[in-house]
């Protein structure tokens, strides 16, 4: 029994290290500066720290937007059809410019492949690509040093990235951000009208008088009791009509929200208002979006 | 009265639709000839490449000459083989397809070959050479799969109907898609 669930854990374990392109986790989705899924912890927290700080550069100068990603199988071993898919599904770098780059080391199958976007093919011709891999990433394979094979790539890549004048880097305030803050601010001016209109509206609710029908109802005194049944606090207030001198109780209780209206208008705008902020402030600041870019099938790749 | 102003009221619906129609089918022809284009450009260059890579493979494998020649061959006589967009039937389609897999094939041999020279695969401009052309073969396989998804497209507006009437008065006829191959694309397995 005891070897059955071992071996039921090892295939688990086995099953976690071997990535389909759908399954291998992007963190440059949920944070903007992290280019690199290291999802097997192969390469050192150092490195990937580097890694993303010289690829969030490239992006901020040149435009150039990465995934870099070093696991330690992918399901087939075919580390071109591998980074195609994955082009294909996320559509990384711009569609302006087709700059996107994916760089992909499977250890356990010892391939690796650099795929270039369209708009990559005169920055990084195939011949350059597998230059840079002879060079700067098989030395370092060989010794079954990741992170420096990672490190010398990208250095190599930023090299020829930065020698070309023609690519266009994205500002820290792209459009994307300036149309989530337009989003933002439109879902907060909604969200605070909402609630200003709810008060209002119960204040003026509250205020109707049923006899004389003229908004002239004040609160004249109020207490609470606790429902021990319930568990619920019971509010008691007493109106009277500054008019026809009618008076009016009125209970509600703080769960059921019977008697204020204010309290469901508020609670409808804090929903719309705190789904917009959080929706916004979640994938529009911190978390990266990619662009839309298509592959044509450049880059090179091998096996060491 | 009544069929004569339902059959009215049908031409006019159709009238109106037509231009819709004909638009569509104008702007799906075009993306096809595009990526036709763009085959046919992936396929040029894979040519360009050639000779760079028979002139390095000379200096080190001389005696193969038979195979290099092949692909020198294969390769001339597949520059001469171009397909208009306009002209996409499925014979013409049927022999590019055939002339571009000789050069596969051809090529497919040479690489073959040149896993016996140890020195020719340590060089440098050889192996710079083997990338382009690898990626140069997926570029290929690539644009070939584009060009396919524009032509379903399109197929699939000109048989529907009412586009048919339309296709068959405006002359849209359908396009033909790569057929994949029975390993002419593949680089042959060989046995020792």
């Amino acid at each position: 029994m005891l070897s059955f669930l071992l071996t039921l854990m090892a295939a688990a374990i086995a099953h976690a290290a071997t990535y389909t392109p759908d399954d291998l986790p992007i963190p440059y989705l949920h944070d903007k500066t992290q280019y690199v899924s290291n999802p097997d912890g192969i390469l050192s927290q150092t490195a990937v720290d580097s890694l993303n700080m010289w690829l969030g550069q490239m992006e901020a100068s040149h435009g150039v937007q990465t995934v870099l990603a070093v696991v330690e199988h992918i399901k087939g071993g075919d580390t071109y059809d591998f980074c195609m898919a994955l082009g294909r599904k996320y559509g990384i770098g711009s569609k302006e410019q087709n700059t996107g780059l994916i760089i992909l080391l499977s250890t356990g199958d010892r391939a690796y492949y650099i795929l270039i976007g369209r708009g990559l093919e005169g920055t990084l011709p195939d011949a350059i690509c597998k230059r840079i891999e002879n060079h700067q990433m098989l030395p370092a394979l060989r010794e079954g040093d990741w992170d420096e094979a990672m490190l010398a790539t990208v250095r190599a890549i930023t090299r020829y990235v930065d020698g070309d004048d023609s690519l266009v880097g994205t500002t820290d305030f792209d459009e994307d951000d300036r149309i989530a803050l337009l989003v933002i601010t439109l879902f907060m001016a909604l969200g605070l009208g909402l609630i200003v209109f709810g008060l209002w509206y119960d204040e003026r609710r509250k205020s109707y008088c049923p006899s004389c029908h003229k908004h002239k109802m004040r609160k004249v005194s109020a207490y609470t009791t606790r429902d021990q049944r319930l568990g619920i606090i019971v509010h008691h207030d007493t109106y009277r009509c500054t008019n026809c001198f009618f008076v009016k109780e009125r209970h509600w209780d703080e769960s059921m929200n019977s008697g204020g209206c204010a309290a469901g208008g508020g609670a409808m705008a804090g929903s719309i208002f705190g789904h917009g902020g959080g929706r916004s402030f979640g994938g529009g600041f911190s978390g990266g979006s990619f662009g839309g870019g298509s592959f044509g099938g450049g880059g090179a790749g091998g096996r060491f | 009265m009544k069929p004569i102003k339902a059959i009215m009221l049908a031409i006019v619906a159709t009238i109106s639709l037509t231009s819709c129609t004909y638009n569509k089918l104008v702007e799906q022809e075009e993306t096809v000839a595009q990526t036709w284009a763009d085959v046919q450009t992936q396929y040029q260059r894979r040519a360009d490449l050639i000779p760079n890579l028979v002139n390095t493979v000379k200096g080190y494998a001389a005696h193969e000459s038979e195979t290099l020649e092949a692909v020198v061959a294969a390769r001339t006589k597949a520059t001469q083989v171009t397909v208009n967009a306009d002209d996409l039937t499925p014979e013409r389609l049927a022999e590019y397809q055939a002339a571009q897999g000789e050069v596969s094939q051809a090529l497919g041999r040479l690489l073959a070959i040149t896993e016996a020279y140890p020195d020719l695969k340590a060089n440098e401009q050889f192996s710079e050479l083997q990338a382009q052309l690898e990626g140069t073969e997926n570029r290929i396989a690539e644009s070939r799969r584009i060009y396919n998804e524009a032509v379903q497209t399109y197929n699939v507006s000109v048989r529907r109907f009412p586009n048919n009437i339309w296709a068959m008065i405006f002359g849209f006829d359908k396009k033909t898609p790569f057929a994949a191959e029975a390993g002419a694309e593949k680089a042959p397995t060989v046995e020792f």
